[in-house]
């Protein structure tokens, strides 16, 4: 079938579809609690930015001793050292313009603008791939299941790393991609596997899928000979200029960069295992069950994602054992199941940490979309043929008709999921899972970092203002005073001495955490909470009062 | 086909199932049934587990941190149990209700049984436990399993063991205990188990492993009713095993 769409409007779908993205990103954050870790990379963001800014403007130099007040120290310390800077400081400069000097967005929407873009970016790049090598139909659906993955559109209005390094994990895979055509000088790739460095550690897991694919083009194209002789510049710029591009990104590997490296990743390698609740049991320590990333897939992306990702994924098995695979030179398919094998594959082994779950293997998300637009496209296909077989009509009709039935009702089920997870998303399992009820019920992680704390903010706003044991959402207590969302809850201190000191306490649900709710009813003498915060019924935080006041608190 | 199929049916299940969960005005009508027929040393319990906040929030008040804390449910010739989407709780299998009424999407169940007779129990007895052994026991309220219990903690030295005697317990035909590692973040490392047996007038009448997965195991003795000297011992080969137990003698 042939879309009477020129290439200018074809571009502009893309585009539009990721200005939706943007927007959807930007205005579902806004009910979005701030995450544990967000409030670290706000500070560490701000510094970056600050000195990256004093350097162009000449406010100061490039000395060790600025590199490492700004950038250094241990991994684990302030300076945020185990995590490369690049989002970092990209929500640094976004707080830098947008707030302190455009005033155009509250503080917190500044440092999550980055992410909301980079997700755009996410819904453009999977389109255009898909557009390139399937066609429109399919790409359209592939950059709409993109946009409604409700647990990714969550994380990608945090002001953290996982949805920017699945952006850019799929940006290396597509620069690669692009740049094993004909072209003299591929230093795109090699500039985008860089940034990808620079955002988060998964990078380094990239060269597993770009190796192993490189190798099976090579080989193919001139076998031994190929394997030298394909496309060596691809190879070279992945190869020099990524890791240059890090190093440029990155003032403390200025430094002692071969010390620093090895430092950030020993901390990565050797990191602590955080108690994680999955299929009823707690997990805190290896060997974990090999099944983690697959079930936990099966009940986080929306399931006609899921049903049509299976039939795109056999289709474009049967057309490859046909030798009908599209662009069979560049193997984009091969390279979509190899980015998805290398970003998930390292939590089958059962020693890898699991405690974030989905948003540790993010970058296998795209796949997945792109496979779902293929098998929709193909359905779309066969069922158009059939009701042609069945009713003469013409074939644009029935084709068009077609896709709109398929790939509207794929749309409208994962449109669906995505509202009913908001904002409390670390709660939401699909319909397949039985939705947030349906996860408890499994014994499924609940949340995690807080987040769902912003929750019962309405609550204590009718409260008398107290100190407040703020539970995992300690260090975001300050932030929610200072956005002006409360006014006069400061946090009594940590585990049983601060509860002692409270008169409002909270438990933010996680299973490991029950024992916050014991330390409280210890403490205040009761088990009658006062409020519990839900999402779909299913209890996420609870909130308690001391039932005589602590006096002078 | 089987694409638009899977499509309509997330469609459609997926409010269904999201809004399938009682609001606070079906809790509140099933706790008014409860309220209505409740009598003191009840115990009312709440299913599925996950649900157990918003039940504490419409009937706390009719629960003690003691029945919370339970060492188990024997004890009590009367439990209500408020469950949702046919979920039934651990402390009510295998029993028949007595009345079963839906209030609004909750399910309000009374049970009735002839409780046991605690004869004693070692928690009220510790101040007159004594003690052998270079750590001190305490009574804690401790997750254990994840679950809160009233108990016994006592931490013993790597390789070693704590012996706790209560002279002159009064015994049932009975003693029943539990016991397991508390606080999950000590259980996180080291992995190793912690151990208890238990003497009656120095003999060994059971053991029993608390393993950093095994949750609150449970552990039994035939007794002859009268008085005798009741020995638990803790041990553990791995450093910071908090070890908590606690124990009845029943009729």
């Amino acid at each position: 079938m042939k879309w009477q769409w020129r290439p200018s409007q074809r571009a502009i779908v893309g585009w539009a579809l990721a200005l939706v993205t943007v927007l959807a990103v930007l205005a579902n954050q806004r009910d979005v609690g701030i995450a544990r870790d967000e409030t670290v990379y706000f500070s560490a963001g701000t510094r970056y930015a600050d000195w990256w800014i004093g350097l162009v403007t000449f406010d100061h130099g490039i000395s060790g001793k600025s590199i490492n007040d700004t950038f250094g120290g241990a991994p684990g310390g302030n300076n945020n050292s185990e995590h490369p800077p690049l989002i970092k400081t990209a929500m640094g400069l976004s707080h830098w313009l947008l707030f302190r000097k455009l005033h155009v967005t509250d503080e917190l929407t500044a440092y999550r603008v980055p992410g909301a873009l980079l997700a755009g970016l996410l819904v453009l790049l999977v389109y255009s791939m898909t557009l390139a090598v399937w066609g429109f139909p399919e790409a359209v659906i592939a950059a709409l299941c993109t946009l409604l993955l409700p647990r990714a559109l969550f994380h990608a209005g945090l002001a953290c790393f996982d949805a920017p390094i699945m952006t850019l994990w799929f940006a290396t895979i597509y620069a690669y991609w692009r740049c094993l055509d004909d072209r003299k000088w591929p230093w795109q790739v090699g500039v985008v596997f860089g940034l990808a460095l620079a955002t988060k550690h998964n990078a380094m897991l990239l060269p597993f899928a770009l190796g192993v694919h490189y190798l099976v083009i090579a080989w193919r194209a001139g076998k031994w000979r190929g394997l030298i002789h394909h496309k060596p510049r691809v190879v070279l710029s992945l190869a020099v200029i990524a890791p240059l591009t890090l190093v440029l990104l990155w003032p403390w590997l200025w430094l002692s960069p071969i010390s620093h490296i090895k430092q950030w990743l020993s901390f990565h390698l050797t990191h602590v295992h955080y108690n994680f609740e999955y299929l009823g049991d707690n997990w805190n320590a290896p060997r974990f069950p090999w099944h983690v990333a697959l079930v936990t897939t099966l009940f986080t992306v929306p399931v006609a994602t899921l049903a049509a990702a299976c039939a795109g994924a056999s289709v474009l098995v049967v057309r490859w054992r046909r030798g009908e695979s599209a662009d069979h030179e560049r193997a984009p398919a091969l390279l979509l199941g190899l980015s998805m094998a290398a970003s998930i594959g390292p939590f089958f082994l059962g020693s890898t940490p699991i405690f974030g779950a989905e948003k540790h293997w993010m970058p296998a998300l795209p796949t997945i979309c792109i496979a779902a637009g293929v098998g929709a496209g193909w359905a779309a296909r066969q069922a158009a043929d059939y009701a042609r077989a069945l009713r003469p009509m013409s074939e644009t009709l029935a084709r068009r008709v077609a896709f709109a039935i398929v790939g509207g009702s794929i749309v409208l089920a994962s449109g669906t999921e995505t509202v009913a997870a908001q904002p409390y998303a670390l709660s939401w399992y699909n319909t397949l899972a039985g939705e947030a009820p349906g996860g408890a019920d499994l014994g499924m992680n609940r949340q995690f970092w807080g987040v769902a704390a912003r929750g019962v903010l309405p609550f204590l706003s009718y409260q008398f203002p107290t100190k407040t044991y703020w539970h995992d959402a300690s260090p975001a207590a300050g932030w929610y005073q200072r956005l002006g969302l409360i006014r006069g809850f400061p946090h009594s201190g940590q585990e049983q001495p601060g509860i002692d000191a409270s008169n409002l306490a909270m438990v933010i649900h996680e299973k490991h955490f029950n024992r916050h709710d014991y330390m409280i009813w210890k403490a205040y003498g009761t088990v009658r909470p006062v409020f519990v915060l839900r999402t779909e019924g299913v209890p996420i935080v609870t909130v308690y009062k001391r039932p005589v006041p602590l006096t002078g608190r | 086909m089987l694409l638009v199929v899977v499509a309509c049916w997330e469609t459609c299940e997926a409010p269904r199932d999201a809004a399938a969960i009682p609001g606070d005005k079906a809790w509140q009508k099933a706790a008014d049934v409860v309220r209505a027929s409740y009598q003191p040393g009840d115990l009312i319990v709440f299913a599925p587990d996950w649900v157990d906040p918003v039940g504490r929030l419409h009937l706390g008040d009719l629960i003690t941190i003691d029945d919370a804390a339970r060492m188990d449910a024997a004890r009590y010739g009367r439990i209500w149990e408020l469950s949702i989407l046919d979920a039934r709780s651990p402390e009510t299998k295998g029993m028949a209700a007595a009345a079963s009424q839906d209030v609004a999407d909750v399910t309000v169940r009374l049970f009735t049984r002839t409780p046991v007779t605690v004869v004693s129990d070692i928690r009220a007895a510790l101040p007159t436990a004594k003690v052998e052994g270079p750590a001190r026991p305490t009574l804690e309220l401790a997750e254990v399993g994840f679950a809160p219990h009233r108990c016994i903690q006592i931490v013993p030295p790597p390789k070693s063991s704590i012996r706790i005697t209560f002279p002159q317990l009064p015994l049932g035909s009975e003693l029943v205990g539990y016991v397991g590692l508390a606080d999950v973040f000590t259980r996180r490392s080291p992995r190793g188990p912690g151990k208890l047996a238990v003497e009656i007038g120095g003999e060994q009448v059971a053991q029993a492993t608390a393993g950093v997965d095994d949750g609150w195991v449970r552990f039994s003795a035939p007794t002859t009713p009268g008085s005798a000297d009741v020995t638990f011992i803790a041990s553990a080969d791995d450093a910071n095993r908090l070890i908590c137990f606690a124990a009845e003698a029943r009729r």
